[in-house]
């Protein structure tokens, strides 16, 4: 089943166009790697997705329901959640307390925090591995426990779509693979996962599609294998070949 | 942050509360033992005002935006009250809510202006907006009276039960009363907020905001309502100075004095915190009154400048402010 579906979608600052027509459907319980250089407008279709900035042309659709033009916080509501490429917890505020704000606003009014939501909160630091921070001010984590927690936060407002930005980049290759782990045990709660992976050090072993993006166009999608000897994709990443230039 | 995340020793909560519990009592029986002094008890009703001020003024500080201007809702407030008792007659009972009213009108005004404003520009934004009100309230000669200001305005009103009334107007004894529960019942209002999940929306946008509308916070709306609920208890304050001092005039109510100095009792006392302005006001007052008053009495203002540049350069958060989370 589709749930979100990005139709001819553009965005230009100051006429400079940052992602132009972009058409994109992404199924029910899919994990889909956003790939592609730098500028290339995978942070910018976030944005959009997420209601931070509105497109200049074209529509978004999840579930059917049309969030081209809608809050962040309604968006949110409705079941997109996200994290930042840089990391954004309330820094003063404790680890714990900061997965409860995600919990607690992403279902509409609630005067007092009950002893549910702090369970639920506790169990979703657990799963990321961070519970033994939960008393302590989120912005003495290190930034990759920072990282984990911007995914608890984002996981507690229960959404249907997950937006990964960034979450393994710097990461070792131990980190690596404890964020693979993550990423599959945030699937089986039944999550579908658009990933950002400027490095493609995660997308290529847990995504069943590939967006390439390119200056702000499409310049492949499908599986990653295939997506990955793109000439086009190629020619992004590395350049054009020597021989390339003399077929053109 | 240094001193939010150092260990709170237990021994010293415990005198904290004690000293907070005792200081309770005493403001409780202050005219009592103070009887033959009305000046002593002038002074901690003003204190008492103030720390409704700054109890107001923190209710937007704390959703992370810093005014400049609370003195236009504190001109507004103080000006309505008064001319409608002066012109109409009406009983300050009713013209005290209606001024809070008026001053949240303002609110709104400045709200769908300024808010759209961050940090050092929204409070730029407010400080210019003060002269809005103070150049209205000052050239309307024939609603205002201009820059001659109201005097004569009717004091603190009298409360009937039966056979039974308080004159809250003419007993200083009894004026010190109402502002003490005025007072009061605005610090249980804002720790009742503080403490309920709105508290916790609040500091979600102070410290990060774009994050708190991505997890569903509707931070516009939070603001807006912080600056509404502010603006209408300063508006109150302001009809209670009207009602008390019984003098207004538009340089003194509108002036940087009542901007400036819920501020930096909020910012002494901790921005973050419950208490830390009231306390701070019902501390610092008496003790620019009593002491420094008799000492400099031009300049004895200084004091509120030195201590805010000490505060802000020694403890950012306030003398409170390490205690926030406990």
């Amino acid at each position: 089943m589709t749930l979100l579906q990005l139709k001819s979608l553009s965005k230009t600052f100051n006429d400079c166009c940052a992602l132009s027509n972009i058409d994109f459907t992404v199924s029910e319980g899919e994990i889909i790697g956003l790939v592609g250089p730098n500028g290339a407008g995978k942070t910018t279709l976030f944005n959009l997705i997420c209601g931070r900035h509105r497109p200049s042309s074209g529509n978004i659709l999840f579930n059917g329901i049309d969030i081209t033009d809608l809050k962040p916080h309604s968006i949110c509501r409705l079941g997109i959640s996200r994290t930042f490429q840089s990391s954004r917890p309330f820094p003063q505020m404790s680890t714990l307390k900061n997965v409860l704000v995600g919990h607690i606003f992403s279902k509409g009014f609630s005067l007092h925090t009950t002893p549910d939501d702090v369970q639920i909160a506790k169990e979703l630091l657990e799963i990321v591995g961070i519970a033994h921070k939960a008393d302590i001010p989120a912005g003495q984590l290190t930034l990759s426990e920072q990282r984990r927690l911007d995914l608890a936060r984002a996981l507690a407002t229960r959404p249907k779509l997950l937006l990964l930005d960034e979450v393994a980049a710097g990461f070792s290759p131990v980190l690596v693979k404890q964020a693979i782990q993550l990423i599959n045990r945030v699937r089986e709660r039944g999550v579908t996962l658009l990933i950002i992976d400027h490095f493609l050090n995660l997308s290529l072993k847990v995504s069943d599609r590939l967006l390439a993006l390119d200056h702000g166009e499409k310049i492949a999608e499908g599986p990653p294998h295939t997506v990955m000897r793109n000439r086009d994709v190629l020619q992004a990443y590395l350049g054009l070949r020597h021989q390339d230039e003399e077929d053109m | 942050m240094i001193f939010f995340t150092q260990k709170i020793n237990p021994s010293e909560i415990k005198v904290y509360r004690v000293g907070l519990v005792l200081g309770f009592f005493v403001l409780i029986v202050l005219p009592l033992m103070v009887q033959s002094n009305d000046y002593i008890l002038q002074v901690f009703t003003h204190a008492l005002l103030l720390a409704s001020l700054a109890l107001a003024w923190n209710f937007l500080g704390v959703s992370g935006s810093i005014s400049l201007g609370h003195a236009a809702f504190f001109g507004v407030g103080a000006y309505t009250s008064a001319l409608l008792s002066l012109d109409q007659a009406l009983s300050p009972w009713f013209t005290i809510p209606v001024a809070g009213l008026l001053a949240t009108g303002l609110g709104l005004i400045m709200g769908l202006i300024c808010l759209r404003l961050r940090g050092a520009y929204f409070a730029l934004a407010t400080l210019a907006f003060v002269e809005v009100p103070r150049v209205i309230t000052d050239n309307w000669d024939a609603l205002t009276r201009g820059s001659l200001g109201l005097v004569g305005i009717s004091g603190l009103p009298t409360l009937r039960l039966g056979d039974w009334y308080v004159d809250f107007g003419s007993s200083i004894t009894a004026s010190y009363y109402l502002v003490f529960v005025y007072s009061f019942a605005l610090l249980g209002l804002v720790a009742f907020v503080f403490r309920s999940n709105m508290g916790l929306a609040f500091q979600a946008i102070r410290e990060e905001e774009i994050a708190a509308e991505a997890v569903g916070i509707q931070t516009n709306r939070y603001r807006l309502f912080c600056l509404l609920i502010s603006a209408f208890f300063t508006g109150i304050s302001g009809a209670c100075y009207a009602h008390l001092v019984r003098y207004i005039e538009p340089s003194l109510v509108y002036g940087l004095h009542f901007s400036a100095i819920p501020m930096i009792f909020a910012v002494c006392g901790g921005r973050f915190t419950i208490l830390g302005p009231a306390l701070a006001a019902i501390v610092l007052y008496p003790v620019d009154q009593f002491i420094f008053h008799p000492l400099l009495p031009a300049g004895h203002e200084f004091l509120y400048g030195a201590i805010l540049v000490l505060a802000v350069l020694f403890i950012p958060d306030g003398f409170l402010g390490r205690r926030q989370n406990a």
